[in-house]
C-alpha cells in the first residue's frame, strides 16, 4: 500500500530545469527518506509536492491526484508539512502558532497529545515563538504537523542547523512519531536515517537513482561521497 | 513585420521628416498650434525615456522623479529672472543642482528597495511639490509660479512665429536624450544596470556594489530630467508647481507602461503619444457637438484621465511588456513561423 | 499654554485622519505586499457616499446622522475596496509591481470619474452645529470636530486591535503579514484574509473620507490627494504590516507638523520629509517594523 505516488514530476523554477521526471512511491505507515547531496531538487520535490511549485506529471495522495491543486486544498486533504528552517511564526505565542494550525473543532485530545510529546510548549504557551531556542521552534513546527490527522508527514531537514543534543532529541521525537504516521522525511543525517527510515530513496540531479531498504546503506565510503551526508554524531 | 537594417533608415528618414515639416507651410505642422503641442510631446517622450532609465533599465519603481525635472524648471527659471548667470549656464548649473539632489535623495532612499522604494521617493518628491507651492523667500510664486522673463533669453524662441524654433528645440533634446540613454544603457554599466533588474545576487556576486550602480542610473536620469525641465520653461514659457506634483511621476509611469518599457523607442511613443492625447482630448471636448452627449457620459469622458487610465488598466493587465512589447511579440511569432 | 495645547490636540486630531488612511495601507502591504495607489480613491468614494447620505438629511445632520452618514460612507469604500481586489488585485498574484501600477489606473479613473461628474469645487458637508464650537481644555479653545477625529481613531484602532488580537481571521491576518506562504502551508487559504484586509481598510478609508471632507471644510474628488501621501509617510515611519506603529507613526507627524507650522508657515511638510530621512538612515524598517527574513 503506497499513501503518495509521484509519477514523472517535472518542475521549472525562473526557466531552470530543477526536477527531471521525478518518480517514487511513499508507502503507508513507514517513514521514507529522501536523500542525496545539496542542492540536487529533494526540498524543491517536497515543495512541489505541497503546491509551491508548479510543474509537470503525477502526484496522487491516497489515489487522487493533488499536483496543481493550491496548497491550502493539499494540506486539507492530509498532507501536513515541516519545512526547512521551520518557519514558525516568531511574533506570535506558541499557543497562537497552534490553534492556527488546529483545525478540527474539538482538539483537546490532539493538544493532549501533543503535550504529551512537547511537554515545554505547554509551559511556555504564551511566550513568542521568536524567543525560543531553535531546538524549541522546531519542536513548535512538528507540533503544528501533528495537530490535524494526517495522512503523510512531509519533513524538510528537521536537524539542520541544531546542535547535537538537540539532534539527538528531535531525532527521538520523530522515532517516536513514526510509529503513527506516514512520513516522507528530508534528511542529511545518515544516523538519524538508519535510525527511522524503513524505505530510502535517493536523489541525484533531479532524478531518483536509487529506492530500496536502508540495509543498503553502508557506511562505505562511496555511499558518504554520493549522498554528501555525515555520519552522525555519535 | 520590420527587418532591422530597414527600421533603422527608417527612422531617419520619420526624424528628417519631422525636422523639415515646419519649414512647409501646407502641412498641419507648418502652423503653430499643431508645432507648440507636438514640442511638448517631444518633451514628455524625453522624459518618459529618463524615467524608463530608472523603472524599466534599473528596475527602481521611483514615485519621485518630479522633483529632478521640476528642479529643472525652477533653477534654471529663477536664475535666469534674476540675471544670476546667463541662460545657458542657468540650463547647466540647473542639471548640477539636479544631480547632487538625485544624489542625496538616491543615496538615502536606495537603503530601502522595491515597494518601500517607491514610497519613501514619493514622499520626497512631494516634499519638491510642498516648498515651491509655498514660496519660500518668494523665489518660487506660490500656487501662481513665475514667468519666465522673455527678455534674458535668445529672441528666436519668443513669440507665436518662433514657434518652430522651440519645435527643433524641443526635438533636439529628445534626440540628446535618446543618444545619452542609448549610450548610457548599451554601455558595460548598462549591461550591469540591466542584470541588477534581473537578479541583483548575482551582479553582488560579482563583486560590483549594486548600490553605486542604481545611484548612477538615478543621477544620469535626473540630470537628463532637469535639461528636458529647462527646455519644457521656454515652451510654456513659466515655471508652475503643476511641473512639481507627484501626478507627473505617475503620468510619465503610464507613458513608460502603455509604450512599453526597456526598449527605449516603446517610451519615447508612449510620451509622445498620451501628450498628444491628452492635449487633444481636451480641445475636443470643448466643441458644440460635444456637449450634446449627456453629463453622466460627457463628463468623464471629458477628462483626459479617464480614457488613458483605462488603457493603462488593461495593458498592465493582459499586454505587459505595452506597445512596443506587444511589437516584438508579433515579430517573435512571424520569425519563428518562417523557420519550420 | 493654552495655544501649547490648541496645537496639540489640533496635531493628534490630523494624526488621527493620517491613522484612518495609513492603518489600512499598511495591512494590505503587510499582508499582501500591494503599494495600493488606489487608497486615496477608497477614501474619496467614501467621502462622496457619507456626503450623499449626510445631504439626504438637510443642511445640517445630528450626532446619529451624522454617524449614519459615517458607516454607510466606510461601508460603501469597503465593499468597493473588495469589488478592486477581486477584480483586478487577485488577477495579478504576486506580481506586485503590477500591482502598484494596476491601483494607479484605479486612482486615475475613480478621479476622472467623479471628477466628471461633480467637477472639482468643494461641497460643503452638513455637519452637527456642535462641531463648529469650541471645547474648553485647560483653558484652550479646542474646536469640537477634533474630539470627533480622535475619538474616531482611538475606536477603530481599538476595534482593529480587539479584531486582530481576539479572531481567527485576526490570527491569520498577524500570520500572514509575516509569512503568508506558511499560513497557506497550514492549510488555510491565505487569499480570504486578503479580502478582509482590503475590506477594512477600505473601510478605515472611507470613515477617514467623510472626516477629511469636515476637516477640509467641503467634498471634492481632490481631498485625498495629499493624505495618501501622508499614509504612505507614517507607514514607512510607523513600519510596514504594524497598525500600532501607524497609530504611532502617525500622531507623532501629526503633532510635529503642527507644531513646525505654527512657527513657521510650511515648515511642517519640511521637518516631516526630514523626519523621514532620518528614521530611514537609523531605522529602515520603521518605528515598530521588523526586518523580514
Amino acid at each position: 500500500m503506497n499513501t503518495l505516488s509521484v509519477k514523472d514530476l517535472h518542475v521549472k523554477i525562473n526557466e531552470s530545469h530543477i526536477l527531471h521526471g521525478v518518480s517514487f512511491e511513499v508507502p503507508t505507515n513507514k517513514v521514507t527518506a529522501l536523500l542525496g547531496r545539496n542542492g540536487v531538487g529533494k526540498s524543491t520535490t517536497l515543495r512541489s509536492i505541497m503546491g509551491f511549485y508548479p510543474g509537470t506529471g503525477s502526484v496522487q495522495l491516497n489515489g487522487v491526484e493533488i499536483l496543481g491543486k493550491p496548497t491550502y486544498k493539499i494540506v486539507q486533504s492530509g498532507a501536513a508539512f515541516v519545512p526547512e528552517d521551520r518557519e514558525i511564526f516568531s511574533s506570535l505565542t506558541v499557543k497562537e502558532n497552534l490553534s492556527l494550525a488546529a483545525r478540527g473543532k474539538n482538539n483537546e485530545k490532539a493538544y493532549e497529545s501533543v503535550y504529551g510529546l512537547f511537554p515545554e510548549l505547554d509551559t511556555r504557551a504564551q511566550q513568542l515563538a521568536g524567543s525560543l531556542s531553535g531546538g524549541q521552534q522546531q519542536m513548535v513546527a512538528i507540533a503544528r504537523a501533528l495537530l490535524n490527522k494526517n495522512e503523510i508527514l512531509l519533513v524538510d531537514e528537521p536537524t539542520k542547523g541544531l546542535a547535537p543534543k538537540l539532534v539527538t532529541e528531535v531525532a527521538d521525537v520523530l522515532a517516536r512519531v513514526a510509529h503513527e504516521t506516514t512520513m516522507l522525511l528530508v534528511e542529511q543525517n545518515l544516523a538519524l536515517v538508519k535510525r527511522v527510515a524503513e524505505h530510502v530513496i535517493v536523489m541525484d540531479q533531479g532524478r531518483v537513482i536509487f529506492q530500496g531498504g536502508p540495509e543498503n546503506l553502508s557506511d562505505a565510503a562511496w555511499v558518504h561521497q554520493m549522498l554528501g551526508v555525515s555520519g552522525g554524531h555519535k | 513585420m520590420l527587418r532591422w537594417k530597414y527600421s533603422r533608415p527608417l527612422l531617419a528618414l520619420l526624424l528628417f521628416v519631422l525636422a523639415i515639416a515646419p519649414l512647409f507651410a501646407g502641412n498641419p505642422l507648418g502652423k503653430p498650434g499643431l508645432q507648440q503641442t507636438m514640442a511638448v510631446a517631444f518633451l514628455w517622450g524625453g522624459l518618459a525615456l529618463t524615467y524608463d532609465l530608472l523603472f524599466g533599465f534599473t528596475g527602481l519603481l521611483s514615485f519621485g522623479h518630479a522633483l529632478y525635472f521640476a528642479t529643472g524648471v525652477y533653477v534654471s527659471c529663477i536664475l535666469i529672472n534674476h540675471q544670476v548667470v546667463p541662460w545657458w549656464l542657468a540650463a547647466l548649473i540647473a542639471m548640477a543642482v539636479s544631480s547632487l539632489l538625485a544624489f542625496l535623495v538616491g543615496a538615502a532612499s536606495l537603503r530601502t528597495s522595491g515597494i518601500t522604494f517607491a514610497m519613501v521617493t514619493l514622499a520626497f518628491g512631494e516634499a519638491g511639490h510642498v516648498i515651491v507651492n509655498r514660496n519660500f523667500f518668494n523665489l518660487t510664486g506660490g500656487e501662481n509660479g513665475i514667468a519666465l522673463d522673455a527678455t534674458h533669453i535668445p529672441q528666436i524662441w519668443i513669440g507665436v512665429v518662433n514657434t518652430k524654433y522651440i519645435y527643433w528645440t524641443a526635438l533636439a533634446a529628445l534626440i540628446f536624450t535618446y543618444v545619452v540613454i542609448w549610450w548610457v544603457t548599451e554601455s558595460s554599466a548598462g549591461r550591469v544596470f540591466a542584470a541588477l533588474r534581473d537578479n541583483e545576487q548575482r551582479v553582488q556576486v560579482l563583486g560590483l556594489n549594486t548600490q553605486h550602480f542604481k545611484l548612477l542610473s538615478f543621477v544620469i536620469s535626473a540630470a537628463l530630467a532637469a535639461l528636458l525641465g529647462f527646455v519644457m520653461l521656454i515652451a510654456a514659457g513659466s515655471a508652475a508647481p503643476r511641473f512639481a506634483d507627484s501626478g507627473v511621476t505617475i503620468s510619465l509611469l503610464l507613458m513608460v507602461v502603455i509604450g512599453g518599457a526597456v526598449t527605449r523607442w516603446g517610451a519615447v511613443l508612449g510620451g509622445i503619444f498620451y501628450s498628444f492625447a491628452s492635449t487633444r482630448m481636451q480641445d475636443l471636448t470643448q466643441q458644440e457637438s460635444f456637449k450634446k452627449i449627456p453629463h453622466w457620459i460627457g463628463g468623464p469622458i471629458a477628462e483626459p484621465a479617464l480614457l488613458l487610465g483605462l488603457i493603462f488598466i488593461l495593458i498592465v493587465m493582459f499586454s505587459p511588456g505595452g506597445l512596443s512589447g506587444a511589437y516584438y511579440r508579433l515579430r517573435l511569432k512571424a520569425l519563428s513561423h518562417k523557420k519550420p | 499654554m493654552d495655544t501649547f495645547i490648541l496645537i496639540g490636540i489640533t496635531g493628534i486630531g490630523l494624526g488621527a485622519l493620517y491613522f484612518l488612511i495609513a492603518s489600512g495601507l499598511s495591512l494590505i502591504y503587510g499582508l499582501m505586499g500591494v503599494l495600493n495607489f488606489a487608497h486615496g480613491s477608497f477614501l474619496t468614494v467614501g467621502a462622496f457616499v457619507g456626503f450623499w447620505v449626510a445631504s439626504k438629511m438637510g443642511a445640517e445632520t445630528s450626532m446619529p446622522e451624522f454617524i449614519l452618514a459615517m458607516i454607510v460612507g466606510g461601508l460603501a469604500a469597503g465593499l468597493f475596496a473588495l469589488l478592486i481586489e477581486q477584480l483586478l488585485i487577485t488577477r495579478l498574484y504576486e506580481r506586485h509591481i503590477d500591482q502598484a501600477l494596476v491601483t494607479v489606473g484605479v486612482s486615475l479613473v475613480v478621479g476622472a470619474l467623479l471628477g466628471g461628474w461633480f467637477g472639482n469645487d468643494l461641497r460643503m458637508f452638513p455637519t452637527p452645529l456642535w462641531f463648529l464650537t469650541a471645547i474648553d481644555v485647560g483653558g484652550a479653545k479646542i474646536p469640537a470636530d477634533r474630539v470627533v477625529y480622535i475619538a474616531t481613531a482611538l475606536l477603530l484602532l481599538v476595534g482593529n486591535w480587539a479584531l486582530l488580537k481576539f479572531t481567527r481571521i485576526g490570527l491569520v491576518i498577524r500570520a500572514g503579514v509575516e509569512n503568508r506562504n506558511m499560513v497557506n502551508a497550514l492549510g488555510i487559504n491565505v487569499k480570504k484574509a486578503f479580502s478582509t484586509v482590503f475590506f477594512l481598510g477600505g473601510f478605515a478609508a472611507g470613515v477617514g473620507g467623510v472626516l477629511v471632507s469636515v476637516y477640509s471644510n467641503g467634498v471634492s474628488p481632490l481631498i485625498a490627494g495629499s493624505y495618501l501621501i501622508y499614509g504612505f509617510i507614517v507607514v514607512v515611519i510607523g513600519g510596514m504590516g504594524s497598525v500600532p506603529g501607524s497609530f504611532l507613526a502617525a500622531m507623532l507627524i501629526g503633532i510635529i507638523r503642527q507644531f513646525a507650522n505654527y512657527y513657521v508657515t510650511g515648515l511642517g511638510d519640511f521637518v516631516v520629509v526630514i523626519l523621514l530621512a532620518g528614521v530611514l538612515l537609523i531605522k529602515p524598517q520603521g518605528l515598530l517594523g521588523k526586518v523580514k527574513a
